[in-house]
C-alpha cells in the first residue's frame, strides 16, 4: 500500500484489521471492562504510558478504539478519543485544556447546552466565557484575553444554522496562539475536515450523523496535532511536568498527540465520560454508510428547501445554501457538497400554527435529536433550548416561531405529502 | 531533557526518568535511539519509556534541527556520527548501546566502524548499507516538503498501519507521522535525504563492526527493503536477524511490543 485511502474505504475499513485468531470481518463487540496482562511488567508498562493498549474500558477499549482510529482517519487527525456523549467530549476537552482561572472564547449562537456548559457551569470552575457573534471577525480577536486558552464555535450553529468561516477564525487563533476547538456535530468530515483549514480540535456528537441511526449515544474529540502546546508557558498543564508518571510532560514525550494523551490519562481516567463498546459497535454500523448518507441527505434537503421556500404556508425558511442566508458566499466556498440537512423555518400564524404543524404530521418524529435516518422535527424554544435566557435566544436568531426540521433520507414525495399535511392543520389554527 | 552542544539547545528524550541518575544507577547501560530521516525523538515514544524502566539509561536525540532540538540540521552521516560522539563526550558517557533507525542506523554503523571503542552493541531496525533517494523525492523535500512529508510517511507503513491498526488506542500512523515530521527544520528532511544518498561507506563499516547486533527488518517495507537489509545483516560478522511480516518501514511504531521484545532479548541475555 503506497496511497493513502479515500475516505468512503476508511469509512468501512479505518482501525479494523481482522483479527488473526478469529477472523470476524465485522467489528467485534468487546464488552468488557478489563484485560488480563501478561504479566506485572506488562501491567506496569501499560499504567506508566510506556506502551499502548488497553487496561480498562474507562481509559480505552478494542471496540471503542476501532470507531476512535476511524474517526480520526475521516478528519484527518493525529488520534481521537471517543465518550459516552458529545457533550462529554466537549466538557473533557475543556477540562484538559483549562484550569481556573483560564477564559474562552465562544460563538454566542450554539446548541443549548453548550452555552449552558460555558455560561453557568463552567464559571462555577473559575473558568469564564466570553460570547461573541461567529461571524464578527474582529469581536472574536478582540474577545481574546491573555488567560484565552480557547476559541469555542460549531462549524454550522444549532440551530440557527450561522456557519463560521473556519480559516478566517483558525487565523486569529494562531496569531493569538490559542487552540480552535469546532463542535462539528452538523458538518461532519463529510461535509467537511476544519483540521485542514486550521482548526486544532474537533468535537462531534456521534449520535447524529455520524452513527446516523438514532440508536446509540456518543461523542469524540478529534485530535489536529497542528498545535504546539509548548510554544510558550500558556499551557502548564500539558507541556509542563504533570503530577502523574514520574512528572510526565505530555508535549515532550508525545508530540504531536500530546493533547490526547492527557485527555486520555487524565480526562478518561479521572472524570471517566467512556463510551460503552456496544455504542461504539453500533455507531461503526453508521459510519460504514456516512458517505452514502449524506449524500441522500442533502439531495432531501435540497428538495425540501425548494418545496418550502415556494409554500404559501411558510412564513421564512433558513439554511446556509440560500441566498438570503448571511453565510451563503461563505457556504459556496468552504461548504461546496453542502451545509447540512437542517432547515430552520416558520409558519405563517406563528407559534400556534407551529405547534398544530408539529402535532399533524406523521412520518416527520417530533423529538429531540438531530441527524437520523429519519426525519425529525421540533420547536427549539420550547425544548431544546428552553434552558438558555432570552437575551442569549435573541442573539442566537431563535425566534419563538421557529421549527427545526432535520432532513431524514425517506423517499421526499412522502416527506413533501407529510409536511402538506401538517401546512393544512397549521391553517386550520389560524384562521 | 534540555542540553547544550555546540551551541545548540538540545532536546533529548530519557523516557521520563532523570539521565544522570540513571546514568549512575546503570552505568554501562547507556542506550541511545537514534531517529532517521526527516524523524525525531518521536519515533521512540514507545521505546524510550519502556527501555528507561527496565535498567537502561536512555538516551533519544534530536539531531539539530529535528523535533524539539535547535541547531542547523546536519548534511553528512559522518557530521551526524561525529555530533554524537560530541553529545556522549559531554554527558560523560564512554560507552553506549546504539539503537537506529532508518538514517540512524547509518550513523549507528559509521559511529561503530570509527569510533569502535564507544560503541557496545548495535540494534538495527529498518536499515540497510546504503540509502540511495530518488531525486524526485530530494528535491521535493526542498520545493514542497509538506507534500514530501505526505509521500514519505505513506510509503513508509505497512497494510495495517494503512488501516489505522495502532496499538495505542485512537492513534493514526499517518496522520501522526506527517505532524511529527512538520515540527523540523524546514531544511531538516533536505539535509538527511542528502546526507543518506551521500553516505557509500556502509559496506565498508559493516564489515568492520566487532560488537554484537540485531537487525530487525520488515516485509513491507518500502524505504529500506527487507532484501537491502538481510544484505545488511550478512554483512555483520555474526549479526541476529529477524524480519516482520506485518509492519512497513517504521518498525519501532508499527510494532513496538514485537520491536521491544527483541531489542530487550537481545541485550539482556
Amino acid at each position: 500500500m503506497s496511497d493513502d485511502y479515500k475516505f468512503d474505504t476508511l469509512s468501512l475499513h479505518a482501525g479494523q484489521v481482522p483479527d488473526a485468531q478469529h477472523g470476524s470481518r465485522a467489528v467485534p463487540i468487546h464488552q468488557t471492562t478489563s484485560y488480563v496482562f501478561r504479566d506485572t511488567d506488562h501491567a506496569a508498562a501499560l499504567y506508566n504510558m510506556e506502551l499502548g493498549g488497553h487496561l480498562y474500558t474507562r481509559i480505552s477499549n478494542p471496540t471503542v478504539a476501532v470507531l476512535e482510529a476511524r474517526v480520526a482517519a475521516l478528519d484527518g487527525g493525529v488520534a481521537a478519543t471517543a465518550t459516552a456523549s458529545g457533550m462529554a467530549a466537549l466538557s473533557t476537552a475543556i477540562m484538559t485544556i483549562c484550569s481556573s482561572g483560564d477564559h474562552i472564547v465562544a460563538s454566542s449562537r450554539m446548541y443549548g447546552a453548550n452555552i449552558n456548559l460555558l455560561e453557568n457551569t463552567l464559571p462555577r470552575f473559575g473558568i469564564n466565557t466570553t460570547f461573541v457573534a461567529p461571524d464578527d471577525l474582529d469581536a472574536i480577536e478582540n474577545a481574546i484575553q491573555p488567560n484565552t486558552k480557547i476559541i469555542f464555535g460549531e462549524v454550522i450553529g444549532n440551530p440557527g444554522l450561522d456557519v463560521m468561516d473556519v480559516a478566517a477564525v483558525a487565523q486569529i487563533a494562531a496569531k493569538a496562539h490559542v487552540p480552535l476547538m469546532l463542535d462539528c456535530t452538523f458538518n461532519t468530515p463529510w461535509l467537511l475536515k476544519p483540521i485542514a483549514l486550521g482548526a486544532n480540535i474537533l468535537i462531534h456528537s456521534l449520535t447524529k450523523w455520524m452513527g446516523g441511526h438514532g440508536i446509540a449515544i456518543g461523542g469524540a474529540v478529534v485530535d489536529g496535532g497542528n498545535f504546539d502546546w509548548g510554544k510558550d508557558d500558556k499551557f502548564p498543564t500539558i507541556a509542563g511536568p504533570h503530577y502523574a508518571m514520574n512528572s510526565i510532560n505530555f508535549h515532550e514525550e508525545f508530540g504531536p498527540a500530546a493533547f490526547t494523551a492527557k485527555f486520555r490519562a487524565e480526562g478518561m481516567y479521572n472524570f471517566g465520560p467512556s463510551m460503552a463498546p456496544t455504542n461504539a459497535f453500533h455507531i461503526l454500523q453508521g459510519l460504514e454508510t456516512l458517505p452514502l448518507r449524506m449524500q441522500r441527505h442533502m439531495d432531501n434537503t435540497a428538495a425540501m428547501l425548494e418545496f418550502l421556500t415556494n409554500h404559501d404556508a411558510v412564513a421564512w425558511v433558513k439554511h446556509p445554501t440560500l441566498p438570503s442566508h448571511p453565510s451563503h458566499e461563505l457556504v459556496k466556498r468552504m461548504l461546496p457538497k453542502g451545509a447540512g440537512s437542517i432547515i430552520a423555518f416558520g409558519l405563517k400564524g406563528g407559534r400556534d400554527a407551529g405547534k398544530a404543524f408539529i402535532e399533524a404530521v406523521e412520518l416527520a418524529s417530533h423529538l429531540a435529536n438531530v441527524g437520523d435516518a429519519k426525519t425529525l422535527v421540533i420547536h427549539p424554544a420550547s425544548t431544546t433550548h428552553s434552558h438558555i435566557s432570552a437575551e442569549a435566544m435573541i442573539e442566537g436568531g431563535l425566534t419563538d416561531d421557529m421549527i427545526r426540521l432535520s432532513v431524514g433520507l425517506e423517499d421526499i414525495e412522502d416527506i413533501k405529502t407529510d409536511f402538506k399535511m401538517g401546512f393544512r392543520a397549521a391553517a386550520k389554527v389560524t384562521k | 531533557m534540555k542540553h547544550d552542544l555546540n551551541g545548540a539547545s538540545i532536546h533529548i528524550a530519557t523516557g521520563g526518568l532523570d539521565f544522570a541518575e540513571q546514568h549512575s544507577a546503570h552505568n554501562g547501560k547507556v542506550l541511545a535511539f537514534l531517529h532517521g530521516s526527516g524523524q525525531c525523538h518521536l519515533t521512540w515514544i514507545q521505546q524510550s519509556r519502556f527501555f528507561a524502566h527496565r535498567g537502561f539509561a536512555v538516551l533519544a536525540p534530536d539531531f539539530p534541527g529535528h523535533g524539539l532540538s535547535g541547531g542547523t540540521p546536519l548534511t553528512s552521516i559522518t557530521a551526524q556520527t561525529d555530533w554524537l560522539i560530541d553529545l556522549l563526550d559531554s554527558l560523560g558517557v564512554e560507552e553506549a548501546i546504539l539503537a537506529g533507525h532508518s538514517q540512524g542506523v547509518l550513523v549507528a554503523l559509521d559511529a561503530a566502524a570509527r569510533y569502535p571503542g564507544r560503541v557496545q552493541r548495535l540494534a538495527l531496525i529498518a536499515g540497510a548499507l546504503a540509502i540511495p533517494v530518488n531525486d524526485m523525492l530530494v528535491e521535493m523535500s526542498k520545493s514542497a516538503p509538506t507534500k514530501a512529508f505526505g509521500m514519505m510517511t505513506s510509503w513508509g507503513h505497512g497494510p495495517p498501519a494503512h488501516k489505522f491498526d495502532n496499538n495505542m488506542p485512537g492513534h493514526s500512523h499517518l496522520g501522526y507521522g506527517r505532524r511529527v515530521m512538520a515540527l523540523n527544520d524546514d531544511a531538516a528532511l533536505h539535509a538527511d535525504l542528502v546526507a543518506c544518498n551521500a553516505y557509500v561507506d556502509g559496506g565498508d563499516a559493516a564489515a568492520s563492526v566487532t560488537q554484537p547486533a540485531l537487525c530487525l527488518i520488515a516485509a513491507h517495507d518500502k524505504m529500506t527493503p527487507a532484501k537491502f537489509g538481510k544484505q545488511m545483516a550478512a554483512s555483520i560478522k555474526g549479526a541476529e536477524l529477524q524480519m516482520f511480516e506485518r509492519a512497513g518501514h517504521f518498525l519501532p511504531s508499527e510494532l513496538p511490543l514485537e520491536v521491544n521484545s527483541a531489542i530487550l532479548t537481545f541485550l539482556t541475555r
